[in-house]
């Protein structure tokens, strides 16, 4: 650039006079652990952003070089000022500081774009594939649906899961819990939900989002490379807030995912959302309320901590026709101690979730995997979205594994048994054994129903306990085979006709017959 | 405790009461509640308070240069009637890293016609888009 190129822009900056508009502003008058005090600011609202100007009395190469704007989220009114956690690195922020309100309440951006992608919860990318282009701005708070614009659970949300989908069967829109100690398999229980989503239809297929509260990094980038292996990165979303991250995005990262499936919700599409979870937010958000100087309840936990975790899961619903018809299931995730589901936090989400699976750690000691207990858990609106042919086949299996649990017990003081107790027993063994599975490999509908109605037939009861398992996998493999029509018909009816029982009976005769030597015993 | 005692004291006097009898006042009830000894606590407090109402009534006109001050004197008039303030409530510094055009900060207004400002922005959307 020569001289006079510089010369000119200079008289050019030299002539210029800025529109000046009048912000509203105050002062940080504190600042510490994520959250700050700011004098003024008489107009706030709560939960509206405010920006920290970085740049004041600081030279304008320095304040170029300066990353992105810092902002804040006000989440106390109080009669001299306001307080404000900081949605950033807080060593930026320094006393003095004057702070900008900007107006807008904190939203995030959805949009297709945001499909196999990874955000933080503010909606950032942090995969490294560049910025969204179009997007539209979701409030992070929204009120949830009303009673007029909501419709009953009727649809069935496949998670593949053979003990879920047979005796805890979740619907659109529904809220179900998983709860356990921490190691029982609670994550996998999810993420195997959205692998299943693929054997769904494109049109009818849930949108996904998984939601990593407090989660290790490598946790939930082993889950990102898992569902893109399964091929369910495309239609996944991955909002993470993870261990390293302010308390206060830990706080905000199940309302932006939810914001975010509210997007798709809105255009009519069925969504699931995952917390893992809720437990780590209501830590983080106690964090914050500990900072904000609320008063401590119970654990020392604020005394809106039930409203965090019921508006929160409010808005997931299954929208009447008018509205679009779209749904978010919300599969949030709570990790007990010691097995005590009566602690603050999981009493509080179990009521008001519509359901909850509990998952054991001695079950998963044993092998049983899923280790779901069966006798505890309970879905209480999805019987009602659960498809004919599965309901045609799992009718008693909750029925005989609670005998067979009890039985269980007594076996252990009685030694002489009689025939109808021992055959009770061997069967509800076998049973135990077909209701297991390997993670990462959810089945589709028709394959469960398949081995549910060979389990409840008595198929498996001359196969030793130890080779159900081995046999239960040839048999899929045989009707894959050789039965795939009838697989298909049930897969595409959703219903178990008398046909198919003639031909799933017929399969089971054929596979006996050419594995006779499964069945020795 | 000092900061609801030190508010006190300087609402009342701040509701027209003298100071001496304010801090009499507020005296007393310490004696009468075995709390004397907040006093020098009290006294910190109320400085503060008293300084950020200070800060909260006070206006800064911040400037780049001082050949600058009449003309942003002029424009700031606007503004300043505005807020049911006059050129007497101002405060006027310098800050060269201004590079130019003024900036009016107070009872909670931002009113930033700097070059600064305008030059940063232009860098953000130069480097966004």
């Amino acid at each position: 650039m020569d001289s006079t190129t510089v010369e000119k822009i200079l008289k050019e900056i030299e002539k210029f006079a800025p529109a000046a508009e009048s912000e509203h502003v105050g002062r940080v008058t504190a600042v510490g652990d994520g959250v700050v005090a700011i004098d003024g600011l008489s107009k706030a609202v709560l939960s509206e952003i405010v920006m920290f100007e970085e740049g004041k009395g600081k030279k304008l190469a320095d304040a170029m070089s300066a990353e992105a704007e810092l902002y804040g989220l006000i989440l106390n009114l109080e009669e001299d000022g306001v307080r404000a956690t900081i949605l950033g690195d807080t060593a930026r922020v320094s006393e003095g500081m004057t702070v900008k309100s900007t107006g807008k309440i904190l939203s995030v951006p959805s949009s297709e774009e945001l499909l196999g992608r990874v955000v933080n919860a503010l909606g950032e990318p942090q995969d490294g594939k560049g910025p969204f282009k179009k997007t539209t701005l979701m409030p992070v708070e929204r009120q949830a649906a009303g009673v007029i614009y909501r419709k009953g659970v009727s649809v069935p949300l496949a998670t593949g899961t053979k003990a879920i989908d047979a005796m805890i069967p979740i619907g659109r829109g529904q809220r179900e819990l998983i709860i356990g100690d921490r190691g029982t398999g609670k994550t996998t229980v999810a993420i195997d939900a959205i692998i299943n989503q693929k054997y769904e239809p494109e049109e009818t297929r849930p949108i996904c989002i998984y939601v990593a509260i407090g989660q290790k990094e490598s946790k939930t980038a082993r889950i990102a490379q898992q569902l893109r292996e399964q091929g369910a990165m495309d239609y996944t979303i991955i909002v993470d807030a993870p261990a390293s991250a302010p308390a206060a995005l830990q706080y905000l990262a199940p309302f932006s995912g939810v914001a975010i499936g509210e997007y798709f919700m809105d255009k009519g599409k069925d969504v699931l959302i995952v917390y893992d979870d809720l437990s780590k937010q209501a830590t983080a958000y106690r964090q914050l309320s500990l900072l904000l100087r609320r008063p401590p309840g119970r654990e020392a936990y604020p005394g809106d901590v039930f409203y965090l975790h019921s508006r929160l899961l409010e808005r997931a619903c299954r929208l009447s026709e008018e509205k679009g018809g779209g749904s978010i299931t919300a599969l949030p995730i709570i990790e007990t101690q010691e097995g005590d589901v009566s602690g603050y936090i999981p009493t509080n989400v179990i009521s008001i979730t519509d359901g909850q699976m509990f998952l054991v750690t001695d079950l998963f000691n044993k092998g049983i995997r899923p280790a779901i207990d069966v006798g505890i858990s309970v879905s209480r609106v999805g019987s009602a979205a659960q498809t004919k042919a599965m309901k045609a086949v799992a009718g008693g299996i909750k029925l005989e594994l609670a005998q067979f649990r009890e039985l269980e017990a007594f076996m252990q003081f009685a030694s002489d048994l009689d025939k109808a107790t021992a055959d009770r027993i061997e069967s509800g063994r076998r049973m135990v054994e077909v209701l297991k599975q390997k993670n990462g490999a959810p089945i589709p509908l028709e394959r469960q129903v398949a081995a549910l109605y060979a389990a409840s037939h008595a198929f498996f009861l001359d196969v030793p306990v130890g080779k159900v398992t081995e046999v239960e996998g040839l048999l899929m493999d045989f009707l894959d085979g050789q039965y795939a029509k009838t697989l298909a018909a049930i897969r595409k009816s959703g219903q178990l006709s008398e046909d198919d029982k003639k031909e799933l009976n017929k399969a089971m005769e054929e596979f006996r017959l050419a594995h006779s030597e499964m069945f020795s015993q | 405790m000092e900061q609801v005692y030190a508010q006190a004291l300087f609402k009342m006097v701040e509701g027209g009461m003298e100071p001496k009898k304010a801090v009499t006042a507020v005296r007393e009830r310490l004696i009468a509640e075995g709390r004397e000894g907040l006093m020098s606590r009290i006294a910190r407090a109320f400085s503060h308070i008293a300084q950020r109402e200070m800060q909260k009534s006070g206006l800064v006109l911040t400037l780049a240069r001082e050949k600058d001050s009449h003309a942003a004197h002029k424009e700031a008039k606007k503004f300043l009637d505005e807020m049911g303030a006059s050129a007497k409530d101002l405060t006027t510094r310098i800050d060269e890293t201004q590079t130019g055009g003024w900036r009016l900060e107070g009872r909670e207004h931002l009113i930033d016609a700097s070059y600064k400002k305008y030059l940063l922005s232009l860098y953000a959307r130069a480097t966004n888009s």
